[in-house]
């Protein structure tokens, strides 16, 4: 490595190794600034490799791979979960690796990393400078799942809040965190934490079969294989409740966006208002995959267009779509292994 | 590219083996041994065997996989050094390659397959590898080739000891101890060995290899004793216990471990009675593991199976150069583990052997083998076999099978997503074989092709659930070649043996190849021996492997190439006693099997070797 850059240094001067120097070369160039700031990130979690983040401008006209490994020497760790943003950072969750890499959200420079005490860390959210991190822990028991609370100045882990069940998805709402107590779609209760004590308040008992939630204006909307239920967050209570019709049901993953939930079933998108008394019939979108098992991989709707991610084989490349609400295709973008997460950074 | 590299490294060595013309006698890879497996040397017509004896095996670091991945063309994809290692055998995957503990089936029941690095060869006589289709004498997983790990005893041969102990880098530890003592009527051969290693070596981006370290020990024992005239008993028995720490890629990861222990034990009594010889045998394997997710805790996911196998091979003679031979065996599992409720099953299965000496240039052999189990459904496999000797330097071998892999106890049980209506993989298959022998020169060209149908794959389902489904059909085809050349050097003599293999292994759906199947694999050995002192030479070329399965080339890993270096002083009156140094990756190739799993720099070590 030292011969080789020795050699391009006689040969091109310097100019051309200021990219591959971190810390010994004084003049670094600004990168363009803001290279990452107008558009999305597209989360590939990766298989016996690590996973990769793709970048996609938001007129979806600029799209580059693996802009972590790119811009530093380095990886993200295998089987990134998610990711998550706080100030000008970006955080990605690598639950292989129990790690979450902290990169410049415009950038993709790293920062720093948290590197200890994780132990597969899998969602998180954000409050107060703070992360609330879910944790597996052991496969074999859903019982040592916790949640890892970590300091964003320090990038140490400052909490941990036992759960005594499963653990995955996690949102927040006004200085409150919701933990989806579900693994695999079985799971019916959602733990809630008041941030400013790390304490456990309440858990909210749902229908069997967990398998989604959101949050928009302090309705907690949650997703069951068999119903759709809405929970009002100042009272913890549930207030409606949607049972799917038999011929319909088994829905997988949601997104509430401005009072229309998206649901998806298999290889289609259905929609409805989240106060319908009745669910979808027809679909909005159904797209072609030939993956058998990776359809629909990630999901997410935002600024009225809708994205999914398609696995493929999980052991090649995987690739994106991207549609308006109507359902009409905008663009198909190939990315990396197993694309599960789309992260805006408007 | 790829193509060129190989041609200019195997040219050279076939060139120079074709050239020579010596005064030894030349020796060759069929060459036929004594084996505890009858079977292997009686019903390979039309198949190739490599042998690999206890002086070459040696020269390896002491796991199968170590021994192999220099001497034969099966690939290993292996987890970095001392790790999971898995076969490929003719682009076959790591659960189509079966391994003979002297002629008994011992791949994993849990999944399939063998782990290579979990077994230590020094207790193992010989080591034999077998191309192609095996089923019918070898039951399931025996689709890209067999290994055979045999011992051997042997009547009226005395008192014999051997001591071995290698030290080197990475505070590893290789040490080994053999007696052996027979009489007329009975023989007894003990070993013991240990091997371990802190397995920390760094890393070419440089990192460390953490948390890699490993030990195993294992325990051999034969015993054979001829009670009667034309009435032997034998009796095998071996234990491994073993404990590998995981490594690591990232040191924020997850810090694990593997034990591991395995019995085998095998009762033969075989018993001649006019044309008729008898052989049953009784045998009982222990399979035990735990994983521990976290290295500090006590808590472990588990596999446990006991397999009791009855068995009775009666061969008859009466025949003038005609062999019958019928082999019928029981095998009873009982299994469980984490994720696996207790689980028994029971295969009963008949096989039919032929072999007919039709002239003295012309043998072949056909047999038939049906199981009988309501586990799965189980289809008629059969294997045929000819070998023509044209002339005294040439001989031409054709073989053709229909072979099978069973669902293991993962596919069948694991909860959640366990399937018990899975088939068996089936694959039928066939190769041609061509022989050369000069006077101390000896090539082997083998072209084989091989359809597997059915083959499971786990693969993620609703909920996140994976299931195994019969789900793919790949096609195989590709070529073997083996030379063997010796020859007086100088004042000394000089030995080449060089296998080369291009394997094209294709899922017919995609028409893609398969990942972590190369296309080029060569192997080399160099040795010289003059007077006192003993040099060899070792060179294995890996080609590239495709890590996705659309073959996109930016994922590649790159073809490498290793060369190993020993020379070794024998003293001693008789020569028995034995000095010795090698270097291992002499030029500090930096190499992965895996991605992200990097393998050893340059390393060394010493060796003593005492004979007694």
């Amino acid at each position: 490595m030292k011969l080789r850059r020795f050699i391009l240094l006689l040969m091109f001067g310097s100019f051309l190794l200021n990219s591959c120097s971190e810390e010994d070369d004084p003049i670094i160039p600004e990168p363009e600034t803001g290279a990452y700031s107008e558009g999305l990130f597209v989360l590939n979690e990766g298989a016996q490799a690590a996973g990769t983040v793709t970048y996609i401008s938001n007129d979806l006209e600029v799209v580059e791979n693996e802009i972590y490994q790119a811009t530093n020497d380095d990886d993200l760790g295998t089987f990134l979960q998610s990711m998550f943003f706080n100030d000008d950072n970006a955080y990605i969750i690598s639950n292989g690796s129990n790690l979450i890499t902290v990169v410049d959200r415009n950038t993709f420079e790293v920062v720093g990393k948290v590197d200890s005490d994780l132990v597969v860390p899998y969602y998180a959210a954000v409050t107060g400078g703070k992360a609330y991190v879910t944790n597996i822990n052991s496969f074999d028991t859903s019982a040592d799942d916790f949640v890892a609370v970590v300091d964003l100045e320090t990038l140490e882990v400052t909490h941990t809040i036992n759960l005594n069940t499963a653990a995955s998805n996690i949102l927040e709402d006004d200085g409150f965190v919701y933990v989806q107590n579900s693994s695999f779609g079985t799971g019916n209760t959602i733990t809630v934490i008041n941030t400013a004590t790390n304490a456990i308040v309440e858990t909210i008992e749902v229908n069997d079969g967990l398998t989604d939630m959101d949050i928009e204006n302090a309705y907690l909307y949650v997703l069951s294989s068999g119903s759709f239920e809405t929970v009002d967050l100042t009272t913890g209570e549930v207030v409606s409740e949607l049972i799917f019709s038999d011929e319909i049901q088994g829905f997988s993953k949601l997104d509430v966006e401005e009072g229309t939930a998206y649901l998806t079933l298999d290889n289609a998108v259905y929609s409805m208002q989240v106060g319908a008394t009745e669910g979808p019939v027809e679909p909005i979108i159904e797209y072609s995959s030939n993956s058998q098992w990776g359809k629909m991989y990630g999901f997410e709707v935002e600024n009225d267009r809708i994205y999914i991610g398609d696995a493929g084989d999980f052991s090649s490349n995987g690739f994106i779509q991207v549609y308006n609400v109507s359902g009409d295709l905008l663009e198909q973008i190939a990315v990396g292994v197993a694309p599960n997460g789309f992260y805006f950074n408007k | 590219m790829m193509k060129n590299s190989v041609f200019y490294i195997l040219f050279p060595l076939l060139l120079l083996s074709l050239s020579g013309y010596g005064q030894l006698d030349s020796i060759n890879y069929l060459e036929e041994v004594f084996l505890t497996d009858d079977k292997l040397k009686d019903f390979s017509t039309g198949q190739s065997v490599i042998t690999i004896n206890d002086s070459v095996s040696k020269l390896s670091r002491p796991s199968l996989g170590a021994v192999l991945q220099f001497n034969s063309p099966i690939y290993f994809k292996e987890n970095g050094l001392g790790m999971v290692s898995s076969p490929s055998f003719r682009g076959t995957t790591a659960s189509q390659t079966a391994v003979l503990w002297n002629g008994i089936n011992i791949n994993s029941q849990f999944n399939g397959q063998v782990d290579f690095n979990t077994i230590n060869t020094a207790g193992i006589d010989q080591i034999a590898v077998r191309g192609g289709g095996g089923s019918v004498i070898y039951g399931t997983g025996a689709i890209g080739g067999t290994v055979h790990l045999n011992n051997r005893l042997s009547f009226n041969n005395g008192f014999e000891h051997e001591l071995f102990i290698q030290y080197g880098s990475y505070n590893t530890v290789d040490a080994r101890y053999n007696l052996e003592t027979s009489g007329e009527i009975w023989s007894l051969s003990i070993s013991g060995a240990r091997n371990s290693s802190d397995n920390d070596y760094s890393y070419p981006n440089g990192r460390e290899n953490l948390n890699g370290g490993f030990y195993n020990n294992a325990f051999d024992i034969g015993v054979a004793y001829k009670f009667r005239p034309r009435n032997y008993l034998r009796f095998f028995s071996s234990f491994i216990d073993g404990e590998r720490h995981f490594s690591l890629i990232r040191p924020s990861e997850s810090r694990t471990k593997y034990r591991d222990f395995n019995s085998r034990n095998l009762f033969e009594w075989e018993s001649r009675i006019s044309d008729f010889k008898s052989t049953s045998k009784l045998a009982f394997l222990d399979e035990n593991y735990r994983y521990y997710e976290n290295i500090n805790s006590e808590r472990f996911s588990f596999g446990e199976s006991e397999t009791f196998i009855a068995r009775n091979d009666l061969e008859y003679f009466g025949f003038r150069n005609l062999q019958l031979t019928s082999v019928l065996t029981n095998t009873y599992t009982d299994g469980e583990g984490s994720g696996i409720e207790g689980n028994s099953r029971n295969i009963f299965s008949a096989a039919i052997l032929m072999k007919h000496e039709l002239t003295e240039k012309v043998t072949y052999e056909a047999g038939f083998r049906k199981e009988f189990t309501e586990n799965y459904e189980s289809p008629v496999l059969f294997s045929t076999g000819a070998k023509y000797d044209f002339f005294s330097f040439y001989t031409l071998r054709l073989n053709a099978s229909r072979n099978f892999r069973i669902p293991t106890y993962n596919d069948l049980y694991w909860n959640p997503g366990g399937n018990p209506l899975l088939k068996p993989e089936t694959s039928l298959q066939g190769e041609i074989g061509n022989n050369f022998k000069l006077k101390n020169f000896s090539l082997g060209l083998t072209t084989f092709y091989i359809d597997i149908d059915d083959m499971i794959r786990w693969l993620p389902g609703d909920g996140g659930v994976w299931r195994p489904q019969n789900e793919d059909e790949v096609h195989t085809y590709g070529l073997e070649t083996l030379s063997e050349w010796r020859k007086q050097a100088g004042p000394g003599i000089l030995g080449v043996t060089a296998i080369y293999s291009y394997t094209a292994s294709k899922n017919q759906k995609t028409g893609k190849q398969l990942i972590y199947v190369p296309y080029h694999k060569a192997t080399a050995g160099l040795s010289y021996t003059y007077r006192r002192w003993n040099f060899d030479y070792q060179f294995l070329y890996n080609g590239e492997v495709y890590t996705r399965s659309d073959n996109n080339s930016k994922y590649n890993l790159n073809a490498f190439t290793i060369s190993n270096f020993s020379g070794a002083y024998a003293f001693g009156k008789d020569k028995n006693y034995r000095m010795g140094a090698r270097v291992r990756n002499l030029f500090d190739e930096a190499y992965r099997n895996v991605e992200d799993r990097w393998m050893p720099g340059t390393n060394f070590n010493i060796y003593l070797n005492l004979n007694y």
